[in-house]
């Protein structure tokens, strides 16, 4: 918001950074297409779309790295109603999408144990011990996070987000907006919708205060279009997982899932998400899988492992296990339907209280009892995340729903999505071994 | 140590050893007892405080005594005290200043500071998990057959390292068979749980918060690739008392020679 | 009437109760389950509460009396273990294993309300899966401010009122609720006093708290009979003791209170969910719901809540002033996230401020572990 940030980041963002990332784009594509490029046995190549992945988020992040003095700057939680920031010209950053990159990248174990340093126990969700770890210092791998103008947190995907944004707006000293999202333990009733509402129309006030402007209703029903239409294509993305074989797998869906996340509201996210359905349509014309040889078919439960996910990947696909979905990644497709883009604000206050996060646990089962038909699903894996009680607390009655009332095979496997301490791999592998061996592969 | 009348006695009961030191009326060290742990705790004190009276010519009532340690309740004394008072008391006097103490005992660990008027000023204790303690050096020493108190001079015979990652003890039991399995030599894989205890205790010290200089106590101090370890945990230097383990009974007798 | 020990002990094994003192005389409470057996004789319904915040005016308004299950501390949970991951909170699994051995069978009802995700993990589970024969309700309890937070916990109370009535409790007039709430908030006030005045109270922390922990259970106007007849009892001198400041959520299992006493120590002032972070101011207006959603949100900064930083350290730091307190036990439940989060800045803020402070890990057990009797020896021999 001043010259200097102004041309600081058009230069390294819009001119340096663009070029070079397009650049490294057109050579990564190059490299994929050539002969040779791919060498494995049991998984198809990576999608074609992926080099453009990469520059958006290597794009997201540099955005951010200049963002401070350029725009406004909010800190948001996933499941947060951004729409309205992105119209206000916000930079957004989650950071539980940075520490799902540093989990990835093998960082997140060090800037848990500075957190732990710090006090912050063990027991707390290793997604917020990541971030506190970054808060205070430690070594991201995407350079440089901006510091946040304004906080945005709501509670639709747990109660901690609360608990973690009130330490930093105390180290930040910077306004938290709270869009608090009552638990759904039946159908919505109308004065939770009227309460999400209250305080989204007290968080679009507070938002335009710290960015000294006014949001255009024109702006925001582009974004809210956009964000609609992305969600809409994630949707379709994820259905394609329906198809024998399934030409992508949940773990690709879980980096794919990036831009519906933390780009939802862009142009940008709009156009991949249409290229990748059109390269999936593609593969399913072709009858190409995600597997060289799909066997069976599973689905998967709560956060992904993330520093695990390659050799996972390749543990299941070396015998055939597709894995066609996850309720993860449905999350953020399931809504789409409910979102009406000509009344922003009051379906933003429906649509942010229904994810599957925010509902009973009874929902839960019905929707993995409903996504198992549909995806013809042999088995599931139920992640036991040590640091995430609401997707997990419930697992072992929806595990023995499961395997008993549906006779599907359902493993309950402990770990962490962040923190590889709580993780080991004789343990694990085991007990995947044992259920592959139940699946018959 | 010098030879003179004892005026006061400290007791640690410690899980894994006994130990009783005895102080003159100016404070000094003059004598100590140390001994494995036995079950039967007031037997053991009985006779321990018998052979003690013996040694000092005389018998000493209980208003002489302060006890510390995990069996203090067990144990005839005027007064109890817990370790991290007796601890920072003792280190205090030994050394002449305050700082972090590092404890690694048998069953616990605990990371004690010390002001610069030897009170205590934070403490954070590990007595959870073996993990964290000499009971994990332990364990691992009976599963490579090797004695206790060589498993510093082992780890240090080599340069390189193999890592042992398990958070749980017996866990790494199993790690450290699969290590040998796989045909790395022991005293890479010795190094490699050195290397895992202190980086536990190295992430206790912090958390209490570190005041210059460091210092190790506890029966694991005499192992000396823990220090080497810690100090390269720390990036800074980590001094050693004249007699690490004996660091509770002296800050106890300290006490009760002051009481007096 | 005194019960015998012997009938203690085997209502121990029914239902937790608490103990009476072997020096009696000193406060005579009932226990939980005499307390249910006199209430349910005189035609009355009983709701079984999890933590923490709720309507209580609401519940006696429909003739129901709410007892609160607090754990109980020292629970076999095996059988909640089947349900429910071992890094869920102590409490919620301690409660679920408590019901699930047919203990709250006495009860007419469970009110769960919402305060974390294990408790919100535990109302569900409750509703979808094991579905007990008592009716399950749910009481969601927001941690926003103002006017928006406000209409929507009297339309969460209004809620509730119709459920009470749906499964076929009495339906309350105005007049019935604005009594009860008056019933309350006097014992409110009461306790306010209580925990006011701990220092020049002639009686034990133990015995204390045995009072204080009697509101989670007996009828208000009990209660407030109770707590006057210890007030007037005030002395001009303070009780001997180091004096500290005791925070967290429940200060179970209660030798932690002998542990204090045998270290010199004694409790000043209560940052305790069931008691001093529940110390709630009297409502405005003549509408009954409305007063009491706001006494309900009245009251002090928790982290349950979702308090900011500072009003927490505000809050404390008050606390240690008026109690002239030499530091602060913040004795934690495992894996209790609410408190966890706060911990490190809250314990920089206060050290700042020059107040001393130590973490003690519970796991809602049933005797306190000697690490934690050496850990409390040894921070009041430091603050001494």
């Amino acid at each position: 918001m001043n010259p200097f940030g102004f041309l600081r980041y058009h230069l390294n963002v819009n001119l340096l950074g663009k070029s070079f990332l397009r650049l490294d784009r057109m050579r990564l594509s190059r490299r994929m297409r050539r002969t040779g490029f791919w060498r494995d046995e049991h998984l198809s190549p990576p999608l074609l779309t992926s080099p453009r992945l990469k520059e958006l988020i290597s794009s997201h992040y540099l955005k951010g790295r200049y963002a401070n003095g350029h725009c406004p700057v909010a800190w948001v939680t996933s499941g947060g109603p951004v729409e309205f920031l992105v119209a206000l010209g916000y930079y957004v950053l989650y950071p539980e999408n940075h520490g799902a990159v540093c989990g990835i990248r093998r960082s997140a174990e060090d800037l848990c144990i500075l957190a732990e340093g710090h006090g912050y126990s063990r027991d707390i969700c290793s997604y917020a011990r990541t971030d506190f770890g970054a808060m205070l210092g430690g070594k991201t791998p995407v350079g440089r996070l901006p510091r946040p103008d304004l906080l945005l947190c709501c509670s639709n995907i747990c109660q901690t987000v609360l608990l973690w944004y009130r330490v930093l707006a105390h180290h930040f000293k910077v306004p938290l907006i709270l869009v608090e999202t009552p638990f759904l333990y039946r159908d919505a009733l109308p004065h939770q919708v009227e309460y999400v509402k209250h305080q989204l129309e007290a968080g679009v006030e507070q938002a335009e205060r710290v960015a000294g402007r006014t949001l255009a209703p024109s702006a925001l029903d582009r974004v809210a279009r956009l964000s609609k239409e992305a969600s809409l294509s994630w949707a379709e993305i994820m259905a394609c997982g329906k198809q024998r074989p399934a030409p992508i797998t949940a773990f690709d869906e879980f980096i794919h899932m990036a831009p519906i996340v933390e780009m939802r509201g862009e142009q940008f996210t709009v156009d991949y998400y249409r290229a990748m359905l059109a390269e999936l349509s593609g593969r399913i014309e072709r009858g190409v899988g995600a597997l060289a040889n799909e066997k069976k078919r599973i689905l998967w439960d709560n956060l992904p492992i993330w520093y695990r996910m390659r050799r996972l990947s390749r543990l299941l696909a070396e015998r055939g296990v597709a894995m066609v979905a996850s309720t993860y990644t449905n999350a953020w497709g399931e809504l789409a339907e409910m979102m009406d883009s000509s009344r922003p604000l009051e379906s933003a206050a429906r649509v942010y209280l229904h994810p599957i996060l925010n509902r009973g646990t009874g929902h839960k089962l019905e929707t993995i009892k409903t996504m198992a038909k549909e995806y013809q699903a042999d088995g599931i894996i139920l992640h036991s995340d040590r640091s995430c009680k609401p997707y997990s607390v419930g697992q072992m009655d929806q595990r023995e729903k499961l395997a008993g009332e549906m006779g599907l095979p359902a493993l309950l496997l402990e770990a962490d999505h962040n923190d590889p301490r709580v993780y080991s791999d004789e343990q694990a592998e085991n007990r995947l071994e044992a259920f592959m061996e139940v699946l018959g592969v | 140590m010098s030879s003179g009348e004892v005026s006061a006695l400290g007791i640690d009961v410690g899980s894994t050893t006994f130990k009783l030191v005895a102080v003159d009326t100016q404070g000094s060290m003059l004598w100590h007892i140390l001994e494995p742990s036995q079950p039967r705790l007031e037997e053991q004190a009985r006779r321990v405080l018998q052979e003690a009276s013996a040694k000092a010519g005389r018998e000493l009532d209980e208003g002489s005594i302060v006890a510390t340690g995990y069996g203090r309740n067990l144990v005839p004394a005027g007064r109890r005290v817990t370790e991290i008072t007796c601890h920072a008391r003792g280190v205090f006097a030994a050394t002449g200043h305050g700082g972090t103490l590092v404890d690694i005992g048998g069953q616990d660990s605990k990371v004690i500071v010390i002001g610069s008027d030897g009170r205590v000023t934070n403490f954070v204790m590990n007595d959870k998990c073996a993990a964290g303690t000499g009971r994990f050096l332990e364990v691992a020493a009976t599963r490579l057959e090797l004695d206790l108190d060589e498993l510093g001079r082992v780890a240090l015979e080599s340069e390189e390292e193999v890592s042992i990652s398990s958070t749980c003890t017996v866990f790494a039991e199993s790690e450290i068979v699969s290590q040998i399995a796989r045909g790395h030599p022991i005293e890479q894989i010795v190094r490699g749980l050195v290397r895992s205890l202190t980086r536990r205790v190295a992430a206790l010290a912090r958390s209490a918060g570190i005041s210059e200089p460091v210092m190790l106590s506890g029966g694991v101090a005499r192992n000396p690739a823990v220090r080497e370890f810690l100090a390269q945990e720390l990036g800074r230097p980590v001094e050693l008392p004249e007699h690490p383990q004996l660091m509770g009974a002296y800050g106890a007798a300290l006490l009760a020679q002051a009481e007096k | 009437m005194a019960l015998s020990t012997r009938t203690f002990d085997r209502l121990n094994e029914i239902f937790y109760v608490v103990p009476m003192s072997e020096s009696s005389g000193e406060i005579a409470v009932p226990g939980r389950i005499e307390t249910i057996r006199a209430y349910k004789a005189l035609g009355g319904k009983v709701a079984a509460v999890f933590p923490i915040h709720y309507p209580r005016a609401l519940f006696r308004a429909c003739d129901i009396l709410p007892v609160e299950v607090w754990g109980p501390p020292g629970v076999d949970t095996c059988l909640g273990d089947a349900h429910l991951q071992a890094y869920t909170c102590p409490i919620v699994r301690a409660g679920l294993s408590f019901l699930l051995q047919g203990k709250l069978d006495l009860v007419d009802m469970i009110v769960v309300p919402h305060a974390c995700d294990s408790l919100q993990g535990l109302g569900s589970i409750l509703l979808d899966f094991i579905k007990p024969a008592r009716p399950v309700l749910p009481f969601y309890v927001p941690r926003g401010e103002g006017e928006p937070a406000r209409q929507f916990l009297v339309a969460e109370i209004s809620r509730v009122r119709d459920e009470l009535c749906e499964i076929g409790c009495k339906s309350p007039t105005p007049e019935e609720i604005s009594e009860a709430l008056a019933r309350e908030e006097r014992a409110d006030a009461a306790l306010a006093e209580l925990l006011a005045r701990t220092a020049n109270l002639p009686t034990s922390d133990r015995a204390f708290y045995r009072l204080v922990r009697s509101r989670e259970y007996l009828p208000a106007e009990e209660f407030e009979k109770a707590a006057r007849a210890l007030l007037v009892r005030k002395t001009e001198k303070a009780r001997p003791g180091i004096p500290v400041l005791l925070s967290g959520i429940v200060p179970e299992p209660g030798e932690i209170f002998d542990a204090i006493a045998s270290a010199s120590g004694r409790v000043a002032g209560d940052d305790l969910c069931c008691s001093g972070r529940r110390l709630y101011a009297p409502g405005h207006g003549n509408d009954p719901l409305s007063r009491m959603a706001d006494g309900l949100l009245s009251g002090p900064p928790d982290s349950t809540r979702g308090s900011s930083v500072e009003e927490r350290i505000a809050h404390l730091s008050a606390l240690v002033e008026r109690h002239a307190a030499k530091g602060i036990i913040f004795y934690n439940l495992k894996f209790c996230e609410p408190e966890l989060f706060y911990l490190p800045q809250l314990r920089q803020g206060l050290q700042a401020a020059g107040v001393r402070s130590v973490v003690i890990e519970s796991d809602l057990g049933e005797r306190l572990s000697d690490q934690t009797v050496t850990r409390i020896e040894a921070f009041l021999e430091s603050v001494a």
